[in-house]
């Protein structure tokens, strides 16, 4: 058991190296670097070496990876080539905002599927099966940029219950339950954007997996003895069903970490979304690798997670093990 | 019709505020509320300033020098200048009075601190280094005299000298410029000082009482940053927001909405142009030959673009100096557009159309070249050349459309790998532009084309070392005479900046640089008599 998750743990950090030299690999054939960038006049060729020899962009790419493994082992994620500031304070601002961002989502997503795909398995093909695929499929159709103009033209604009942009009231001195009841006002609109797009996805899942289960001979059984569909979904089919739900949850845990630039850009979120998408654009290195490595570790984190999960819930898997 | 029942509901607040004043000492000033798209690149001030940490860096702390809100020098914190005969030399008397922020005095050794900081790449200063390369030693005699010695004689010798001071007491303790306490929490000698800043969400700064020239009217200013440029029209709509540029969209937008036409509005343009570079090296040897460069420009209707897609918010440009500019010579008007003239500069020019052949062709070879543009946030540059394309195909030019990210546009354009690429250009108020024009600039310059003439480089040489004003107006007139003959590259249009503002913020002026790095600036901004109740 210790062995093989040992041997997960091993396997995914190579995975994790390998990514980051491809990242690191395809940043640096790019054209133009974090060096280049123009001012008003031009500056003096001896300047402009300098300045590249700051960023170590005078050396060989090859050097340079060799340098971020070196700092990274030291636990330094190194210096933002466009910010000049460190990439763990960077993300010490950034990664708090999307974590809460995307917790707030999928739990929503989470607490608005099962609901809803345990009553389309109920009677599957029924009016509320239909309703809810009707539902779900239409949120998810809906552009995420358009669905967020239009809540937030609704409930900041034009009805003014919600803030309309920002994750806090500047300026406005508030107690620690009254900034976060703040927060929470801010991230109600971005939540159901995120939430209301993977709704669909989710749901289908939830349903489905409740529909073999109920059709298998658990649920016959269970309905032989006079249970309700309803009583049974509720009482075993979910549990039945965690299997696969569980592997579901693992691979929602890296959106925890991941950006959604439209959300953030549109809602004026500082997350990780815009961070990775504007330090792509600068050729900021370091910064992506980070983010690229946090995100795997996410992914990494998820799975196993999930397996260790199931692990607990399954007693066939357990036996096995 | 939405806000019917807030018109009283205002007036009562105001009322009410008029009541309270009877009783209570003056309120402090309003704050104004504006927007930034992104998170300033730094508020060192001077160090790796990107456009938005410039403007925040321009109300923060003064230049020894600033431009007027018709691009002409005034007198900032030094208070007067004289310029050498020779143009070698320039002495700078320093206002009495000016204290930074934490109320130590402004001293020429400041001035010097400042420049040595630029000047080192640490600070990586590239928006200001470039401005000081010629200056070879900087003498403080005393406290309120400055000596600035340049290699060669410099005619906008006082250009640099707009960048903002910065205070060796607090700057000159980190060992890191670009991270330490000073670029965390700058002091400076502007109108506002610095507040607080949230990244992602704002930057505060608060009116100066002890400025020199006396304490802004407003309280302070508040620096929204949101990502998009409809959450911050929202923002204007719910009142979060004074004063913002918006895109020829929202203005239309807000043109139309019950919501927008509250607002009071107005246009201006800045020293700016869609232009395009014509690769004239070896590699596309056609661009080579004026006809040719001119003929492509004769094709456009521009007057017509400027009017339907750009509903009227720009115009068709003349040169590299826009009317705005001090320097813009008024009877280089921009060429017409005459389908005509523009075929038959291509016939004279060797270019035939094969009878049956939508394309023109000079010794067996199509007429084709690919304009090169950036891909991103400006959606003008994919409408500026869709309908560069479709007005080409008549004359008989086929022109191809290649669309890549900014870096790599950038880099294309330095090394000459293109045919034709377009973006966005601005100017300085000043008119030497041998970094454009001249010979030696295709090589570090931004004389991407490779364009070459050795009359435009004998006027740039004779225009950058000429002080008298009069004979330098001569020069640079002959030099946009010269230009039009040639057309080196294309100037397409002037796009207009479209403004909003709360119609009580009052004193809101606009440059040729915009609404900021100006005096007065935020300076002047006030709130009306019915504004300040809030």
């Amino acid at each position: 058991m210790l062995a093989a998750i040992a041997a997960r743990i091993a396997t995914a950090l190579v995975t994790l190296a390998v990514v980051s030299l491809l990242v690191f690999a395809l940043l640096s054939s790019l054209p133009g670097d974090a060096g280049d960038d123009e001012g008003p006049k031009p500056l003096p060729a001896t300047f402009r070496a300098a300045l590249r020899a700051q960023y170590h962009l005078d050396e060989p790419a090859v050097v340079r990876y060799g340098r971020w493994i070196a700092d990274l082992i030291r636990g330094d994620l190194g210096t933002s080539l466009s910010s000049r500031r460190s990439v763990r304070e960077l993300l010490g601002e950034r990664l708090p905002v999307s974590l809460a961002l995307n917790a707030c989502a999928l739990l929503v997503m989470i607490a608005t599927a099962v609901p809803l795909g345990v009553l389309g398995a109920w009677k599957p093909g029924g009016r509320w099966d239909r309703a809810g695929l009707t539902l779900t499929t239409a949120l998810y159709a809906v552009p995420v940029f358009w669905s967020a103009l239009l809540l937030q033209w609704l409930f900041a604009v034009r009805l003014g219950w919600l803030p309309l942009a920002g994750i806090a009231t500047e300026g406005a001195t508030l107690g620690s339950l009254g900034a976060v009841a703040d927060g929470l006002r801010h991230l109600v609109l971005p939540v159901a954007c995120l939430a209301g797009g993977g709704l669909a996805y989710v749901t289908r899942f939830v349903r489905t997996s409740l529909v073999e289960t109920s059709a298998g001979d658990g649920g016959r059984a269970a309905r032989a003895r006079g249970l309700s569909t309803l009583g049974y979904l509720w009482r075993h089919g979910l549990l039945q069903a965690g299997v696969p739900l569980l592997t579901l949850a693992g691979f929602l845990i890296p959106r925890l970490v991941g950006g959604s630039l439209l959300i953030e850009e549109i809602f004026g979120v500082p997350g990780v979304g815009s961070l990775m998408f504007e330090s792509i654009l600068a050729r900021d290195i370091p910064v992506v690798l980070a983010l690229t490595l946090i995100s795997g570790i996410a992914t990494l984190a998820g799975t196993t997670l999930a397996d260790l999960l199931i692990l607990c819930v399954d007693p066939r898997v357990r036996r096995a093990g | 019709m939405t806000s019917g029942w807030r018109l009283p509901l205002a007036a009562a607040a105001v009322c009410i505020g008029i009541a309270a004043c009877g009783a209570s000492p003056a309120p402090p000033p309003r704050d104004v509320r504006v927007v930034l798209y992104h998170d300033p690149s730094s508020l060192s001030l001077i160090g790796n300033t990107d456009q938005n940490s410039a403007q925040l860096a321009s109300m923060i702390s003064d230049g020894l020098v600033s431009y007027d809100a018709a691009g002409r020098y005034v007198p900032m914190v030094a208070k007067s200048w004289d310029l050498a005969p020779d143009g070698k030399t320039l002495t700078f008397h320093l206002r009495e009075g000016v204290v930074w922020h934490d109320g130590q005095p402004v001293t020429a050794k400041d001035v010097a601190f400042t420049v040595a900081k630029i000047r080192d790449p640490a600070t990586q200063a590239q928006s200001w280094a470039g401005y000081f390369a010629d200056v070879t030693s900087l003498e403080t005699p005393d406290d309120a005299t400055v000596i600035v010695h340049y290699a060669r004689t410099y005619a906008d010798a006082l250009e640099p000298w707009r960048a903002p001071l910065i205070p060796e007491h607090v700057a000159g303790k980190d060992s890191d410029f670009l991270t330490g306490g000073f670029a965390r929490h700058p002091v400076g000698c502007g109108p506002f000082r610095f507040a607080s800043y949230a990244p992602g969400q704002s930057v505060v700064l608060q009116a100066f009482n002890r400025y020199w020239e006396g304490a802004p009217k407003v309280g302070r200013i508040i620096v929204r940053i949101v990502g998009a440029e409809r959450t911050g029209y929202e923002a204007l709509l719910l009142g979060d927001v004074d004063l913002m540029a918006v895109t020829p969209d929202l203005w239309r937008e807000s043109q139309s909405s019950t919501a927008g036409t509250r607002f009071a509005r107005f246009v201006y343009y800045r020293l700016n142009a869609w232009k395009v570079d014509w690769n004239q090296t070896n590699a596309v040897p056609y661009f080579r030959d004026p006809r040719i460069r001119r003929a492509l420009v004769l094709a456009l209707d521009r007057e017509k673009f400027a009017a339907t897609v750009i509903g009227g918010l720009g115009r068709p440009a003349a040169s590299s100096y826009p009317p705005e500019s001090p320097w813009s010579d008024p009877s280089i008007l921009p060429l017409p557009y005459d389908p005509v003239s523009s075929a038959s500069l291509l016939e004279e020019s060797g270019w035939r159309l094969p009878h049956g052949k939508r394309v023109r062709e000079k010794d067996g070879k199509p007429f084709t070249f690919t304009l090169l543009l950036a891909a991103g946030s400006q959606e003008m540059a994919d409408r500026i050349a869709a309908w560069m394309q479709q007005s080409l195909a008549p004359v008989g030019v086929d022109m191809k459309i290649e669309k890549v990210e900014w870096k790599t546009f950038q880099q294309r354009r330095k090394t000459h790998d293109f045919q034709a690429a377009m973006a966005g250009v601005s100017f300085d108020p000043t008119p030497d532009q041998y970094d454009l024009y001249h010979t030696s600039a295709a090589e570090g310059g931004f004389n991407y084309g490779g364009f070459s003439d050795a009359e435009v480089d004998r006027l740039l040489e004779e225009g950058r070392s000429t002080v008298d004003p009069t004979a330098r107006h001569q020069i640079y007139n002959r030099l946009q005479q010269r230009l039009r003959e040639v057309e080196p590259m294309a100037f397409l249009f002037q796009l207009a900046q479209p403004v909003l503002r709360d119609p009580r913020l009052e004193g809101v002026e606009a440059s040729p640089v915009g609404l900021f790095q100006f005096a007065p600036g935020p300076r002047a901004w006030h709130w009306s008599e019915a504004g300040t109740g809030r």
